[in-house]
């Protein structure tokens, strides 16, 4: 386990050297990242010019859903995007042979290879967008409360990462199959606005088939006090359940994969 | 001229047949494009909560984002990201040796992939208009016409205007980051966020006069059957100064940008 | 009847200095340290209709940057150019329909689509006549063996067929003038010939002009009868191919792998040891006197295998640059 934590460490370092020496992107993608989120809070502020609240969120509390999606974008472009995507490549150009002969965890290795630096900058703004709408409301969430939020933001994290594995593993059948993040981040734009926005079987498939209120809402209502923590085990039950079908179906279609190949 | 015709007849042929060599990535693109319909969802929302607005209830909305949400992927191009890596890495240079403006390259392969969108993708939603009771565009020949037209008009100004931005890829890196800032800028006086309708008398009027509403709000307001005659005129009268506005700086740029175009990277 | 016309090129880039560490890169977001590049500085020469002309230099020398202001590419910083009557730069259009600049690693191919396709492009942008297209396709598809790669698509073919492809895209249009920019590069030894063996069939066909830039001898020996070497942005020798190898490297290199370790003496009184490496020995041995030696070396060596070459191109500038030139 330890040796696996010393690999991250050797990945991700040179790839932050090589990074950095672009240092007009570093500050540019930092500016962008703020004029984005300024321009999300804006254009959630139009809605509100014609009512106070929209399904009982108002426009502080619908800030907080708005930063955590921030949060959540960011963090899938650091880790499951970069490397997920990759896989098309690595089935076309015989790659994923090499990675299955390391005496390394194949998905370990898929999953966490690479880490994409650019957009640093959504995470740390999106959380301190979540903070900055907690104090317009002069809310200070409690000691039990700031650690639900944080079992679900990482449930919410495992989650977003196991179902966007499930979405890329049938590369390995269909090698062409480009851009299956695409979906994923659109899917994910529901996730700006809380789940009670939406309505009938269109919320059911956002909770259960792809879980995105547990990404964005969910956390949100846990900072609000609105969560018990009877709901923290559902998310983390489903993350958990999620992950493993995740790493059973990578292994189902190794086996695919090495059975075929020649 | 005929020979630029006969140009213009092979290129988008084979930017026809790229873009059919895409297809699957193209409909995957357009699939998960679902922020206008999200940001439907929110004011129909709204609209539960508060009650119509100013005369736009759940049907008009509804009406407005479908068509919002096609009408986006004919006038929306990427050219500017082209303009950025053709000067960065240095890909530009094989078009320069050629007796054609890079122009006619960039404005052929976009129209391609919207040829592909009209004749795959728009065909899907005219039949879930048509089907779905809570659309309706009630307009007739004449200003569907228009409409086909202010959508057009919406494609040459988003060309020209990327391309003006686009040449500025010879001084800066910045330039598609730019582009952003712009678009994100524009997208509250486009009609993307809200129907202009919905925003104060102020704003309004200021829109009516900017390049972003061509790329949008005037085409769907024109389907939605919101503007008069004169009106319609008015808004061609602004897409075509813009238009002409974004040529100049486009061809402006491009002269001196060329002079220090360095061609690196062999 | 001269057709290039090179006057005292000069070419400078302004290159911004980057400084290292974070506070470096902070200041130099403020203020640009800028430094001068001299690609070419000062080069002459002419080129008659109808001459192969090979240009040798090592990277970076100002090859690609000569060709590149012949081709219109780039704006001189000073100095003349005039090809076909024309001034480059100014990029007139009856000037880009006259010649063609290929370059190793960059392509004009569609890449998702057939060669045939980007053949059919060039065509109407060149607005070529019906008739001399097939002409000029039929011969091209014949002499570089297109047949079975037209209607693949470009991104499927190897290195090598793309290389083919390229260059027929570039020729359809009956270019007077032909600028190649590293040919061969990269290509496997099959490849590189048939290249060759074209550019020389269609030099004599057409009586195109030709002025190549490589890294391979084999290009250059096969091909041109003259050569132009340029080192730092400036021409150090132009003349026969001949007289520059005689005159500069009138060596060759004998490759020995040897069965078992020989005495240096035995070694050394055959020819120059260039390098001893366990079993495997290279001497550097007279043109006049390779057949000789490498006779004498099968018979009084435990010689396991052996192989004459020529000098590496580098290996000759080298000579070059160290002993001066005979032409400048």
């Amino acid at each position: 386990m330890r040796n696996y934590f010393r690999l991250l460490g050797i990945f991700y370092k040179n790839t932050l050297i090589g990074e950095l020496e672009y240092r007009l992107n570093f500050w540019a993608n930092l500016a962008l990242s703020l004029f984005w989120l300024t321009w999300a809070a804006l254009s959630v502020r139009v809605y509100f010019f014609h009512t106070d609240t929209i399904a009982g969120w108002s426009y502080p509390e619908m800030l907080i859903v708005m930063g955590l999606f921030f949060f959540m974008n960011g963090y899938r472009q650091i880790v499951p995007a970069p490397n997920l995507s990759r896989l098309s490549e690595y089935v076309r150009m015989g790659t994923l042979d090499y990675i299955l002969t390391k005496p390394v965890d194949s998905q370990f290795l898929i999953s966490l290879r690479h880490i994409g630096v650019y957009n640093w900058g959504d995470p740390l703004l999106g959380l301190g967008l979540a903070a900055y709408a907690l104090w317009r409301l002069g809310r200070v969430p409690s000691v039990d409360q700031l650690l639900l939020f944080v079992l679900l933001c990482v449930a919410g994290m495992v989650l977003l990462y196991s179902f966007s594995l499930i979405l890329q593993t049938p590369t390995i059948w269909l090698v062409n199959v480009e851009r299956v993040d695409a979906v994923v981040q659109g899917l994910l734009e529901t996730g700006r606005f809380p789940i009670n926005f939406f309505r009938g079987w269109i919320r059911g498939m956002l909770t259960l088939i792809f879980p995105i209120a547990f990404m964005t809402t969910f956390p949100a209502q846990a900072l609000l006090g609105q969560l018990n923590w009877g709901m923290a085990a559902a998310a983390i039950g489903l993350a958990i359940l999620l992950f493993t079908l995740s790493s059973v179906f990578w292994r189902f279609a190794l086996r695919y994969y090495t059975g075929a190949s020649s | 001229m005929r020979r630029l015709m006969r140009i213009y007849r092979v290129l988008i042929q084979t930017a026809w047949a790229t873009a059919l060599e895409y297809r699957a990535q193209v409909l995957l693109w357009i699939l998960s494009s679902i922020f206008p319909l999200v940001m439907m969802v929110v004011w129909l929302a709204v609209v539960d909560e508060a009650g119509p607005l100013t005369g736009w209830g759940r049907a008009d909305f509804i009406s407005y984002y479908v068509g919002a949400a096609l009408v986006y992927h004919f006038t929306f191009v990427w050219t500017v990201w082209q303009w950025e890596e053709d000067i960065r890495t240095g890909d530009l240079s094989p078009k320069l040796l050629k007796p054609l403006d890079p122009f006619h390259y960039l404005l052929t392969e976009q129209f391609g992939w919207k040829v592909f969108i009209l004749l795959f993708v728009a065909p899907l939603v005219m039949v879930i208009a048509w089907a779905s009771p809570a659309i309706h565009y009630p307009i007739t020949v004449a200003q569907a016409a228009a409409f086909g037209l202010s959508v057009a008009a919406g494609f040459m100004l988003s060309m020209l205007m990327t391309s003006a931005f686009g040449v500025l890829a010879f001084w800066s890196t910045q330039v598609s980051n730019l582009y952003q800032l712009w678009v994100g800028v524009g997208s509250f006086l486009s009609g993307w966020i809200a129907p202009l309708a919905l925003f104060p008398t102020g704003i309004r009027q200021v829109a009516y006069w900017l390049p972003f509403r061509s790329t949008l709000g005037f085409p769907m307001e024109i389907l939605t059957d919101r503007l008069t005659w004169p009106e319609i005129g008015f808004g061609f009268a602004v897409t075509f100064g813009w238009c002409v506005v974004f040529l100049v700086l486009y061809r402006i740029g491009w002269r001196a940008g060329l002079k220090r175009y360095e061609a690196v990277g062999a | 009847m001269n057709i290039i016309h090179v006057d005292n090129l000069v070419k400078h880039y302004r290159v911004h200095h980057r400084e290292a560490g974070l506070r470096g890169s902070v200041r130099s977001l403020f203020r640009r340290q800028y430094e001068t590049v001299r690609a070419v500085d000062g080069i002459s020469f002419d080129i008659a209709q109808g001459e192969i002309v090979g240009f040798l230099g090592p990277n970076g020398a100002g090859k690609t940057t000569t060709l590149k202001c012949l081709s219109g590419l780039l704006y001189p910083t000073a100095g003349q150019v005039t090809v076909l009557g024309f001034t480059p730069h100014r990029r007139e259009r009856s000037y880009l329909t006259q010649f063609t600049l290929v370059m190793g690693q960059r392509n004009q191919l569609l890449w998702d689509l057939p060669a045939i396709e980007t053949f059919l492009v060039n065509q109407a942008i060149y607005d070529v006549p019906e008739v001399e297209f097939r002409e000029m396709l039929d011969e091209l598809v014949a002499l570089l063996n297109l047949e079975p790669l037209l209607t693949k698509q470009v991104r499927k073919l190897s290195l090598g067929e793309r290389m083919k492809c390229e260059l027929a895209a570039s020729l359809l249009h009956r270019p007077k003038v032909l600028f190649l920019d590293e040919p061969t590069i990269g290509l496997d030894v099959t490849a590189q010939a048939a290249i060759r063996d074209f550019i020389l069939t269609h030099n004599r066909r057409h009586n195109a002009t030709v002025l190549l830039t490589s890294h391979y001898m084999a290009d250059v020996t096969a091909l041109a009868d003259r050569i132009l070497v340029i080192e730092s942005g400036r021409l150090i020798y132009d003349g026969n191919l001949g007289g520059l190898v005689e005159r500069t490297a009138p060596y060759k290199l004998l490759r020995l792998t040897l069965e078992k370790p020989v005495d240096g003496h035995d070694l050394s009184a055959l020819g120059e040891i260039e390098s001893a490496d366990g079993l495997k020995v290279v001497l550097r041995v007279p043109r006049r006197n390779t057949k000789d030696v490498a006779a004498r070396a099968l018979a009084s060596l435990p010689v396991a295998d052996v192989t004459v070459e020529e000098p590496q191109v580098e290996e000759i500038i080298r000579e070059v640059f160290r002993k001066g030139s005979g032409h400048a």
